[in-house]
């Protein structure tokens, strides 16, 4: 008994709870199970056809994503003879984990968390680069003219959307008077929700979001009529399996912090939540869900950009969007509307 | 790596015969950054002889054969092929077989136009317009398995008329389809052809000017939608075609939004056309009397209860007179089908040649794709319709 | 000749105009999400009728056949081959004249069947008939030779692990086709 109190002690403490649970891996993967599910399925319904079924089939194949991942992990990996083995098998590893990263920077609540810093907002921002290095390391390593074309993209479009994602992100901590991720959900919860005060940065960050993360319409990086499947042409099995996440993995941390920027965080708290330390983190895991789904949404509408068009659009259009969403919080904070 | 004189710069991008989009063929690109600096379709993955093996075969056994390589638009170019036959024999099919032919063409025309958006959006990265366009030609393959019994493969016209007539009730259950699709064609329209994003990557891409269409001898709506009216319905029209009122769409920008805009807007005149057929259709026979009358007596009634023609043994070994030559051309889905075809005497062609649309348009690939992008490859290639089965044959 | 031009709005870059098409895009998408019913069936749980007509494997009644040939002599895929009663050779196609009894009869290949009909269209004695069986599987592809024997015993049935739905298809303004429950 000791020792399982000792264990959920460990486990329940807020350092090992955030990487490995909640934000972390376990939730992640869970993300993950359900959001391809989910977005196979709105794309189905959208385009009149079932989707998943025939996996547990009274709940609408919501396990076909299990059953997905046991294939990719008893599918041979193949290696080829002329990629550069070292960089080919850590690749995908490196890209999901260093994805995975910025969530030890995200706070669960007002006292729940791993790292409380003054500038939790940097360092989230810093580690969500890192990802798009590892994409470009990955179609280099596969010795593929797809895959290099791919990383290539990738890395023309992070050069792109990084600044303006970066300006609207910091337009907000200008607007809230802080770099703190728990201090902005304290001036929201007494003022206003983040995307009520700044629109336009908010809308900035959503459409950066879909960029950096290849939902459609700027699934380029990966375009199948065009590249194959980009930088992860060559991969098979559970490899490929890590890569195809990751980018889902990205949207799930940049989901976490819109809604903790622009939505209110883990607030409201309902009251039956209060009481666990880690309660209100399912407000913003809630929030966070239902932004991903709009995201996976956006497969049934749109057809996909070309790579010119959307640093075009980024560098453009959102850049000086972003630019003026810093004017918007000024304005705002000026006008007294944050508290701040 | 790089093409000669080139020096280092370019790069060989092998797109194909194994590229989810590349179809049967292979794409050789030669690409400086992301420009295509050229761009070399290397066809023939496919081919499968036809014109070699209908040497071999009857004149009736030819029918399917014909229908295998342009799949999708398998009765415009049976129409082609067995108005080439019937020119040969000298004769000719009943009015009634007319009408019906061109009922199935132009059903046939939407079948095939809805699969070639379906596959230009998905080579766009629209699932959703490649899924409804799929979806929703099953609509006329559920009337024509109706009609002739099979899905795709109908060899539905046979010398001298057609295999069955008109199954009960399909005139009501046609004009229901027609109005689905009418229903239908807005909301491709709203997440489709106006997407901003499908706007952004067609309009003023792939440009074929006028001069250039005519020079190169594009046919079908890839040359209509650079302006010039030709269509073989209306320049020598054949089976109803001289009864029926339609337009020839055009368009006069060139660009691959126009190539897929005609197509919609053809799908639009099919509907129209097809609605004409089933109310003005002319009574009476559908088989050429000089074969009906040798359909075995005691078949008559049947054929005239069910509608359905019973085959008079000499359908399986037709025999055109000595040194007989024939040409026919129809307005297949994709473009002009063109067919020649020579007889011995005997009861297999001597020579049948069959220069279809595909064929005829694959000179665009180097034309449309010199300085555009890589991600523009697919965006021309699907508003080419070009389906490489057709072309190589 | 005259040609119309198809007219259609182009509205080039205008972002007013683009914002416009975002927004019916993604409405059409919602639409479809909430309001317009799923297209597919649910195979092999469902299963399409066949209509009156479609032209599925064949049936073969050998009391009929005249061993006339014609059907082989017509095939155009060459599926149909006459054969002499059991044991004997056969796969002689064409078979225009048996020249001594014991007589020829067809056996069909549906390896090579392609369902064009014409066997049936052209057999003077109505041996011929088409099936609406249409998903057959097999294991092996000598499996997909029938003899005159077997292939008088009619064409294969179709197993299905769970008893399908049958459903009928009816074409309807609104949904495209709607599957009408038969039986
Ligand atoms: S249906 Fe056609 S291919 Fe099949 S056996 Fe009969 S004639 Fe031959
Ligand atoms: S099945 Fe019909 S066509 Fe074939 S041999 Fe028998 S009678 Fe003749």
């Amino acid at each position: 008994m000791g020792a399982l109190g000792w264990i959920l002690g460990l486990l329940l403490s807020p350092w090992v709870f955030v990487p490995l649970i909640y934000p972390g891996l376990v939730s992640a993967f869970a993300v993950l199970l359900f959001i391809i599910w989910f977005e196979r399925k709105l794309a189905a319904k959208v385009q009149r056809r079932f989707g998943p079924y025939y996996v547990l089939r009274h709940l609408g194949g919501a396990t076909q994503l299990v059953a997905d991942l046991i294939r990719y992990l008893f599918a041979e990996p193949i290696i080829p003879e002329e990629a550069d083995a070292l960089a080919f098998v850590m690749g995908p590893a490196l890209l999901f984990g260093l994805t995975l990263l910025p969530v030890v920077a995200i706070p669960v609540s007002g006292t729940f968390y791993a790292i409380r810093s003054d500038v939790s907002l940097l360092i989230v921002l810093a580690l969500l680069t890192l990802g798009a290095a590892m994409t470009l390391i990955i179609g280099w390593a596969g010795n593929n003219k797809f895959s290099l074309i791919g990383g290539l993209r990738e890395g023309f479009l992070s050069m792109a959307y990084e600044i303006p994602l970066f300006v609207a992100a910091l337009s907000m901590a200008a607007a809230y008077g802080t770099l703190d991720l728990v201090d902005m959900v304290e001036v929201q919860a007494e003022t206003a929700w983040g995307v009520a005060l700044n629109p336009l940065a908010a809308f900035v960050f959503l459409v950066i979001s879909f960029l950096a993360t290849s939902r459609f319409p700027f699934e380029i990086s990966e375009a199948e009529s065009e590249l194959v499947m980009g930088p992860f042409t060559e991969y098979s099995g559970i490899m490929y399996g890590l890569t195809m996440g990751a980018s889902y993995l990205k949207y799930y941390v940049l989901c976490l912090l819109f809604s903790i920027m622009f939505l209110g965080g883990w607030e409201p708290v309902p009251p039956q939540l209060a009481a666990v330390p880690f309660g209100p983190g399912v407000v913003v895991f809630a929030k966070a869900l239902a932004l991903m789904a709009l995201g996976v949404f956006l497969r049934a509408v749109y057809p996909r950009y070309r790579v010119d068009q959307a640093i075009r659009l980024a560098w453009h259009y959102l850049l000086p969007l972003s630019v003026a969403s810093v004017f918007v919080s000024m304005g705002a904070a000026w006008l007294g509307l944050t508290g701040a | 790596m790089s093409g000669a004189g080139s020096g280092e710069r370019t790069l060989e991008l092998l797109i194909g015969p194994q590229h989810p989009a590349s179809g049967h063929m292979r794409l050789v690109a030669e690409v400086d950054g992301d420009v295509v600096v050229r761009l070399r379709p290397d066809i023939g993955y496919v081919h499968r002889t036809v014109e070699k093996i209908a040497e071999t075969k009857t004149y009736l056994q030819t029918i399917p054969l014909i229908e295998r390589p342009p799949l999708a638009d398998t009765a415009n170019h049976n129409l082609g092929y067995v108005m080439a036959v019937e020119r040969l024999l000298g004769v000719e099919a009943p009015p009634r077989a007319q009408w019906l032919r061109t009922l199935l063409a132009e059903m046939n025309r939407i079948h095939s136009h809805l699969y070639g958006l379906g596959i230009h959006g998905i080579m766009l990265g629209s699932s959703t317009a490649f899924m409804w366009a799929f979806g929703d030609r099953e609509i006329m393959i559920e009337m024509a398995k109706r009609l002739t019994g099979a899905r795709i493969t109908y060899s539905y016209m046979i010398p001298g008329g057609v295999r069955r007539d008109l199954p009960p009730g399909f005139a009501e259950e046609m004009e229901k389809a027609l109005r689905y699709l009418e229903r239908r064609l807005p909301d491709y329209d709203r997440i489709f052809f106006s997407n901003p994003v499908t706007r952004a990557r067609l309009e003023g891409v792939g440009v074929l000017t006028r001069e250039d269409a005519i020079r190169l001898g594009v046919v079908g709506p890839n040359l209509r939608a650079s302006g010039v009216a030709y269509d073989v319905r209306r320049a020598r029209p054949y089976a109803a075609y001289p009864e029926l009122d339609f337009q020839v769409v055009t368009r006069s920008e060139g660009d691959s939004m126009a190539r897929m805009l005609v197509r919609v807007g053809e799908i639009r005149e099919s509907i129209r056309m097809i609605r004409q057929i089933l109310a003005r259709m002319p009574d009476g026979p559908i088989l050429a009397e000089r074969y009906a009358k040798m359909i075995p007596p005691k078949w008559r009634d049947y054929v005239r209860e069910t509608g359905r023609i019973k085959f008079p043994a000499i359908l399986a070994s037709l025999r055109p007179p000595k040194g007989a030559e024939a040409v026919s051309r129809v307005e297949a889905a994709r473009g002009e089908a063109v067919f020649y075809l020579v007889s011995d005497g005997g009861p297999r062609p001597y020579r049948m040649r069959m220069v279809t649309p595909s064929l005829r348009n694959v000179v665009l690939f180097s034309h449309l794709t010199r300085g555009c992008r890589v991600a523009d490859i697919p965006a021309i290639y699907g508003s080419l319709d070009y389906f490489p089965p057709e072309a190589d044959r | 000749m005259g040609g119309v031009e198809e007219v259609g709005g182009r509205g080039g870059r205008n972002p007013v105009v683009s914002l416009w098409g975002h927004l019916k895009a993604v409405g059409t998408g919602l639409k479809y999400l909430i309001a317009v019913p799923r297209m597919t069936v649910k195979y092999p749980d469902e299963v399409i009728e066949l209509p009156d007509g479609y032209r599925g494997m064949l049936i073969y009644h050998q009391d009929l056949c005249i061993s006339c040939g014609l059907c082989a002599t017509i095939c155009p895929a060459n599926a149909i081959k006459m054969y002499l009663p059991s044991g004997g050779g056969g796969g002689e196609g064409g078979g225009e004249k048996p020249e001594t009894p014991p007589k020829r009869h067809p056996g069909i290949d549906y390896a090579r069947c392609i369902f064009c009909g014409f066997c049936v269209d052209i057999c003077p004695t109505g041996a011929l008939e088409h099936s609406k069986v249409h998903d057959a599987a097999y294991e092996r592809v000598e499996d997909m030779l029938y003899r005159p024997e077997e292939f008088a015993a009619g064409p294969p049935t179709v197993e299905f692990e769970r008893p399908p739905k049958r459903l009928r298809p009816v074409m309807d303004e609104r949904r495209g086709i709607s599957y009408e429950p038969v039986g």
